[in-house]
């Protein structure tokens, strides 16, 4: 009983990553050594980021659970805590809870394909899977990786994006939203469901890991049945407004589950039965 | 009642209203509670008694009810107080609502118990506006109002007899029992703010813990955006579920208003507001 | 032969209460919350009136709480640990709760013990003991026998009274934490011979009103249909149902500064009624209507908590109707989704 749920371990930025201009890329690390020792996570889970004095916000952990001793998370400066987030320098101290939620189905997903397809800073959980699949990369058939953002500022992860880009193994597409091309763009203009069809995906045996803002989710989710994946393979997180992470404050109550606890990832058929309060 | 359902009626046939906002018979005859009706079939849902207690005029601001054709309401002389301080701040254009006036007999101060001298509400002993001073239409007829003690007045000079600590400890006292469900602000016509000050958190104004210190900052600070402006129909006061008094406060408030600058909130609809007016002339000697 | 307690006695237990460093609540003179009694002359055992305004949840799951302090010292922060405010060793006893009362406990214990265990209440409901009392009110707000409950349930009750005349009570101890809790007081008891039965019988329920497996149903099956909006139209949004609930549980965490060097984080009372608590920060508001919340309250009451918790979150108090200032009755919602359902 003594436990106290609330209270969370002590975290120092080790480095900062500029994405666009309104998103960064912190790199923690537990400060506490034995903490550091016992923690783990799967891809996909979340946590609870504090700044002291300003309160906390809820991010996924965006980096890959086969690189244990660092976590990493993106988050855009909108609220109180993002944009104290935003004024810290590394070296400062955080509180972190977590990792908190169900994760990918990671195991499940060897030896199928997998699509990974995200908008936005909906990136962040699935660069999470992409690099832990990528880690993992003989135990999985094929990778696509389709992602989009609004403009060519917009897109996070860029250095990343060229890597993924130049790996033979895997297949990358990056698109920009119509109108947010730079002149010397050379990859996709369109929106991301348009670009899905565009490449058309085999879905034979194939998990498609979907992250983004709703509206390209809700656009997507048509095609990726279209092109024949079962509803079970259609994969998502829900990124309900959270305050405990814990399943107590009701924030994040939809229905019958607690998007804290019972997800954030959620198949397209739990999605389905839910109501439309995300 | 009669003629309350079939003015109703006429309004939403004729289209002249869109929507009418009125009472309808609660969970018990000694209640009632607002309801909001579309169509003339429902207008026989509407009642009009001594249980009418709910200051309608708090739905006027909402987004639905604007420019969305005229709103007909159902107010009460008190009602049309904070209709005209409203519209007064410019958040309610007049040309968008049909007032159904009410000669008013009295409302009871707690739903639920039998209306009498005892329990006629304080707003209701002193009355100026029974015959609501603003209406499209005005229905009902006057009976003698039952009269009883103002023991809320009584309070009131026992408060203001009272030294600044003994002050200090009865408000502290009675602001511990907020639990900051904010009923006050909701149930009030003119906090009518897109967002409060105390839903800000950048910077964090108020502070949302319902602790001591926290509750003083919310109350206090609420009572000083309503001086001036509070009509005094005190549905703060109702639906605040800790039983604090807030209308000592806001009565006060008041009756500072009507002796430094003679003015009364929600009587004129082309007077300056109060505190949204410079005048050279005021008095100031209150500011030491 | 039953136990039974006189009133004079029953101050005389509590007087033992507060002498031995227990903490009592009871009602206030008002009748509008409840408190922690100073002196045991304060002691009011309201069975024959209705429920206090807010109920003792405030002395379980309080209205405000810090779950640590931090103080900056230079390079790193130091985390600090609460005291609690009530000394682990008192027993926290509730005086004269109704039935619909004295289940709050239990109901709240599931979400605050489904795996991550919620120590601050925990630690409050292992010290509490509930003296519960048969009831012997109802009005048209009372709907206790809709929600599986009755005005002489035991349930959640460690010690339970029922009020023979208006000096006397009859004592059942119905836990173990009851009969450990009251051993030392057991010379203000007398036995008396009384069909305790016979009383119990002869208190009168509230109607039933609505079958909740039923509403659930139907709440399962019709959740866009226009009665949540029609029920919410004139909600105000503000948090009185809520924060009356002896069973509403949502909170808020926030930070806030103690003084210049220290700050703490709390953990306060918050309700999905208010037009912000969903509100995400991109401006996106899953449930930005009335009626959407209005749903939300509704189906956490009678579905969602039932599926996860097989429970309902609701003891049919009524203190959400009596108090809302736009009275709406939740009791007549569901009574009126419970009518839809048979026409279905």
């Amino acid at each position: 009983m003594c436990n106290n749920i609330y209270k969370p371990e002590l975290m120092e930025v080790t480095e900062i990553i500029d994405e666009t201009v309104d998103t960064k890329t912190f790199r923690l690390k537990l400060k506490d050594e034995e903490v550091a020792k016992n923690f783990s996570f799967k891809a996909g889970q979340f946590g609870e980021y504090g700044v002291f004095g300003e309160g906390e916000s809820t991010f996924c952990i965006a980096s890959s659970p086969t690189r244990s001793d660092y976590i990493e998370c993106s988050f855009k400066h909108v609220g109180k805590v993002t944009t104290a987030l935003r004024r810290l320098s590394v070296g400062d101290t955080i509180g972190f809870r977590g990792p908190y939620g169900n994760y990918f189905p990671v195991e499940e997903m060897k030896g199928k394909n997998v699509l990974f397809i995200a908008g936005g800073i909906g990136l962040a959980p699935v660069r999470c899977v992409i690099w832990n699949t990528l880690d993992l990369r003989d135990q999985f058939k094929d990778i696509t990786i389709v992602y989009g953002a609004r403009s060519v500022q917009d897109l996070v992860y860029k250095r990343e994006l060229e890597e993924w880009k130049s790996m033979k193994d895997i297949k990358t597409v990056v698109t920009v939203d119509p109108g947010g091309e730079t002149p010397d763009w050379k990859d996709e203009i369109g929106f991301v469901p348009a670009i899905v069809e565009k490449i058309s995906p085999k879905s034979e045996n194939t998990v498609a890991i979907v992250c983004g803002p709703p509206i390209m989710i809700k656009f997507t989710i048509p095609v990726l049945l279209k092109l024949g994946f079962s509803e079970d393979n259609i994969i998502t997180t829900l990124e309900n407004r959270m305050k405990c992470g814990l399943g107590k404050c009701g924030r994040c109550n939809v229905g019958n589950v607690y998007v804290c606890k019972d997800g954030p990832v959620f198949t397209y058929t739990q999605l389905k039965e839910l109501p439309q309060e995300y | 009642m009669n003629e309350l359902r079939e003015k109703a009626r006429e309004l939403l046939q004729s289209g002249t209203v869109k929507v009418i906002i009125g009472y309808a018979q609660g969970t018990t005859p000694l209640h009632t509670k607002p309801i909001i009706i579309r169509f003339a079939e429902d207008s026989d849902k509407l009642v009009m008694n001594k249980y009418c207690v709910n200051n309608l005029s708090v739905y006027l601001t909402r987004k639905e009810f604007k420019g969305n054709g005229t709103v007909g309401i159902v107010a009460k002389g008190c009602d049309v107080k904070s209709i005209v301080q409203l519209i007064q701040e410019n958040q309610v254009n007049k040309d968008d609502l049909y007032i159904i006036g009410v000669n008013c007999n009295g409302a009871v101060s707690e739903l639920g118990k039998e209306f009498s001298a005892e329990t006629v509400a304080t707003k209701c002993l002193h009355c100026m506006v029974r015959t609501p001073h603003l209406y499209h239409t005005l229905i009902g007829t006057q009976e003698e109002l039952p009269k009883r003690a103002d023991t809320n007045f009584e309070m009131l000079q026992k408060l203001e007899a009272m030294t600044p600590d003994e002050k200090w400890n009865f408000w502290e006292a009675e602001f511990e029992k907020c639990v900051k469900c904010y009923a006050c602000r909701q149930a009030c016509p003119l906090c009518y703010c897109e967002r409060c000050i105390a839903d800000k958190s950048v910077p964090r104004w108020i502070e949302s813990s319902a602790h001591t210190r926290g509750n003083i900052a919310w109350n206090i600070i609420r009572a000083f955006h309503l001086s001036g402006r509070c009509i005094g129909c005190n549905e703060c006061e109702r639906a605040c579920p800790a039983g604090i008094p807030l209308s000592l406060l806001n009565r006060k408030m008041g009756m500072t208003a009507k002796k430094e600058f003679d003015y009364v909130a929600g009587m004129g609809l082309d007077t300056p507001t109060l505190v949204g007016t410079f005048d050279v002339k005021d008095n100031e000697d209150f500011i030491k | 032969m039953e136990k039974i307690i006189s009133y004079e006695n029953l101050t005389k237990l509590v007087d033992g209460i507060i002498q031995s460093g227990h903490i009592a609540i009871g009602q206030d003179e008002k009748g509008i919350n409840w408190k922690r009694l100073n002196d045991a002359k304060e002691l009011k055992i309201n069975y024959a009136s209705v429920p206090s305004n807010l109920s003792y949840k405030e002395f379980l799951f309080t209205k405000t709480e810090p779950v640590f302090y931090f103080r900056n010292n230079k390079d790193n922060f130091n985390l600090i640990e609460p005291k609690p405010e009530i000394n682990e060793n008192s027993k926290i006893v509730f005086l004269g709760a109704k039935p619909c009362d004295s289940r709050s406990i239990e109901i709240m214990s599931k979400v605050f013990n489904w795996d991550y265990k919620d120590k601050f209440f925990n630690q409050r409901a292992v010290q509490s003991i509930v003296i519960g009392t048969a009831c012997n009110y109802q009005d048209e707000f009372c709907f206790c026998t809709s929600v599986g409950l009755s005005p002489v349930s035991e349930k959640g009750s460690d010690i339970f009274l029922v009020p023979l005349d208006d000096k006397n009570f009859a004592v059942k101890i119905i836990s173990e934490k009851g009969k450990e809790f009251i051993a030392p007081y057991l010379n203000l008891l007398a036995d008396e011979n009384i069909s305790l039965d016979k009383i119990i019988v002869g208190i009168k329920a509230p109607e039933k009103k609505f079958d909740t497996a039923k509403v659930k149903e139907w709440v399962t099956n019709n959740f866009e249909h226009k009665i949540f909006d029609d029920a919410g139209a004139t909600c105000l949004s503000c948090g009185q149902c809520a924060f009356a609930c002896p069973v509403c549980h949502c909170f808020d965490i926030v930070d806030e500064e103690c003084d210049y060097t220290c700050g703490r984080r709390m953990k306060n009372w918050d309700a999905c009624q208010f037009g912000l608590f969903t509100l995400h920060g991109s401006g996106h508001n899953p449930r930005e209507t009335h009626g959407k919340r209005y749903r939300q309250r509704v189906a956490h009451k009678f579905k969602y908590y039932h599926d996860k918790f097989d429970e309902i979150l609701c003891t049919g108090c009524g203190r959400c109707s009596r108090g809302c200032p736009a009275g709406i009755d939740i009791a007549c919602v569901v009574t009126n989704i419970n009518t839809v359902a048979n026409q279905a």
